[in-house]
């Protein structure tokens, strides 16, 4: 981490009220510091820009948010969904609709308490530490066992304030009880200013026989950037997706760890990514099989246009005993400009016998037969174009099992791609 | 309709057609068979065309207009249809959004407004039950997991909503069985009127039996050998193609 850098962080933790009484946060700082922030010589952080973050003023805003917010300006609620929203970090009840279902506890971790560390802690997880410095709040969601809520919780984050002035710093801990089945949303959005800092921290946890399907869209403003660290912890034959949709910030950055802990569980990690202009998104996702028999089905599409530049490195570690691994990768990435750039990066590390471990990346230009097809059924080239860039992503899109927000993602991933002609597709 | 005249075309270093001269008169239903290698697929995708296939000499006209001036798209609105031989998979494009998308091209071409929504679904379920098409294909990707014969199908499904008036046809009757084959072959026997033109491109001549050509040519390295009436396919069927070839050399 350039010293100047690292200086700003700790000034900026030295002026919160966290400094002198919370010794979980002042942990965390001390990790950071010693730890130091990554540089793209950090092989997992190639792609990663730091430049932004000279700007960046760490501690949350002084006087609260800096925005005010109606449930006007947010996105569309999804039926059955109960929402929690936060602003700049903080839980906003008036812009929330709790949850009635039995088994679901939700808590603002500000209601709570202090903070509890981040349960795993890698050197590639170190901006979860920034997130535990100095999160002012967050939402802890306890499910019960047994609990069905399969259309269960929204989460809509919205930053509100300039970088410059303040950050904004998301943090959800799931922890789900043995059988039960919970769906859950995750949105970041920005409103009012589109240059804030967001970075992002999310715990979860699935106990044996449980299942969760997580939803994250990230439609953060045009000049924000966007941090964002994700750990999950699967016990035996419990199962977890995660659908990811990254569409927005000038500079994005995911961090995911899975750890398949117990036998015979099961991850699908399924992400679009679509840049323009001179947006960069970049993910990591680590999938690390411990125990034996656990799947992993990890497909990426990634859609790069202007300048942009999209990055995604999947890797899988098999470790010693985990026999029976089945895994599947099937990263591709579509370079829609000249001057845009694409980075799909499939990694294995196996260190036990007796696994299948499929993979396949690939990164490259429209299919020149299905152009011509299309051509010739007298479709013009920009018609047939976006159908195309539609038809790449949509493999991975038609895995969203909520119907609502598919159309929503759908929508978006349209007017990113400029596509008014794609929506009479939708 | 169509006239072919000197053309030469070079694929790369290959030089696969050689000076072919071709008319199809409007109305008419012409056959082109050959041995394979003989250019015959290289001459349907020039007429539509497919980049990478480069016209180092002659000309091709459609309606007096030079067809080899236009995009592959513009050749559609002018009422050009290619049934392809391999006919690509495109998932994530759904078959009834690509019917739609192409049907209101070619209106828009025509200045006419786009097909509304009740017409339309009337039309492709009409021409769906012609070709013995489950309704089911119309949410599918375009031939997506689609078998050859379904595959096959489905183009002359497109073709019959888009109601060509020059419809080239590659080697649309590979891959079907006895059954498939009389549901093609009676689909574009339904497109057959005064004012159409079929190029029916194949290697053997049983598809004849069931759409009876008005002529069959024999293209052999590059250019038709021979012509003649339906009897040259059914000659073709008993001898082969070595006499044809023979006597070209």
């Amino acid at each position: 981490m350039s010293a100047a850098l690292a200086t700003r962080i700790a000034e900026d933790f030295a002026a919160t009220a966290h400094a002198s009484g919370d010794l979980q946060r002042q942990r965390a700082m001390q990790a950071l510091t010693e730890r130091g922030l990554p540089t793209s010589r950090d092989e997992n952080w190639k792609y990663v820009n730091l430049r932004p973050l000279e700007k960046v003023r760490f501690a949350p805003p002084p006087g609260g948010p800096q925005s005010p917010v109606t449930t006007q300006d947010l996105p569309a609620p999804i039926a059955q969904y109960a929402r929690y929203t936060f602003v700049d970090g903080v839980f906003a009840p008036n812009l929330s609709a709790p949850t009635q279902h039995a088994g679901v506890l939700v808590k603002s971790i500000k209601a709570i308490g202090p903070i509890s560390p981040h349960p795993l802690s890698t050197p590639d997880l170190r901006f979860a530490l920034l997130n535990e410095a100095f999160a002012t709040d967050g939402a802890q969601i306890l499910v019960e066992p047994g609990t069905d809520c399969q259309a269960c919780l929204e989460l809509v984050f919205v930053a509100t304030t300039e970088a410059k002035v303040g950050a904004s710093y998301p943090r959800v801990s799931l922890q789900v009880g043995a059988r039960a089945r919970v769906g859950l949303i995750e949105r970041h959005v920005s409103i009012g200013s589109d240059a804030n800092f967001i970075n992002c921290a999310v715990d979860v946890s699935v106990a044996r026989d449980a299942s969760v399907q997580h939803y994250r869209v990230q439609q953060a403003g045009a000049r924000a950037i966007w941090f964002d660290t994700l750990t999950a912890r699967l016990a035996e034959n419990a199962k977890y997706q995660l659908h990811s949709a990254s569409l927005g910030a000038l500079s994005a950055r995911s961090t995911v760890h899975v750890q398949l802990a117990g036998e015979r569980s099961e991850v699908g990690l399924f992400s679009v990514s679509v840049g323009g202009k001179n947006q960069v998104h970049d993910t990591f996702a680590l999938v690390e099989h411990i125990a034996a028999n656990a799947r992993t089905e990890q497909s990426f599409r990634g859609i790069c246009a202007g300048r942009a530049r999209v990055a995604f490195n999947g890797k899988i570690i098999v470790r010693k005993g985990a026999h029976g691994t089945d895994s599947r990768q099937s990263l591709r990435g579509l370079l829609a400009g000249d001057d845009a750039e694409i980075d799909v990066r499939p990694q294995l590390e196996i260190y036990t016998d007796d696994v299948r471990c499929n993979h396949g990346a690939t990164a490259g230009k429209l299919d020149d037969n299905m152009l011509f097809y299309l051509l010739s059924r007298g479709l013009d080239r920009e018609t047939a174009q976006r159908l195309l860039k539609w038809a790449f992503l949509e493999d991975v899109v038609a895995k969203i099992e909520v119907p609502e927000l598919r159309r929503q993602i759908e929508q978006s991933l349209a007017g990113q791609l400029n596509e008014a002609a794609l929506k009479e597709l939708l | 309709m169509l006239k072919i005249n000197n053309l030469h075309v070079a694929v790369g270093d290959n030089k696969v057609l050689n000076g072919l001269d071709l008319e199809i008169p409007t109305g008419e239903v012409h056959a082109i068979m050959g041995p394979n290698g003989s250019g015959k697929s290289t001459l349907a995708h020039v007429l539509a065309g497919r980049p990478g296939y480069e016209v180092t000499a002659g000309s091709v006209t459609f309606d007096g207009r030079d067809l080899l001036a236009l995009e592959p798209e513009e050749r559609a609105h002018e009422g050009v249809f290619l049934g392809f031989q391999y006919p690509v998979e495109i998932p994530g494009v759904n078959n009834v959004y690509l019917l739609k998308a192409a049907l209101n091209a070619a209106r828009k071409h025509r200045g006419l407004p786009e097909v509304d929504a009740f017409e339309f679904l009337s039309l492709v379920r009409e021409k769906m039950q012609l070709m013995r098409m489950d309704e089911s294909f119309l949410s599918r990707g375009v031939n997506e997991g689609f078998s050859g014969g379904e595959k096959k199908r489905n183009e002359i499904l497109q073709m019959l909503v888009l109601e060509p008036r020059l419809a080239v046809l590659d080697e649309t009757d590979s891959g079907l069985d006895i059954d498939a084959l009389k549901v093609v072959a009676n689909g574009v026997n339904t497109l057959r009127s005064p004012e159409r033109s079929v190029v029916l491109v194949t290697h053997y001549q049983r598809l004849l039996d069931y759409v009876v050509p008005d002529h069959v040519h024999v293209l052999v390295r590059g250019k038709i050998a021979r012509s003649g009436d339906r009897t040259l396919a059914l000659d073709l069927e008993k001898r082969g193609y070595d006499w044809v070839t023979e006597e070209a050399a």
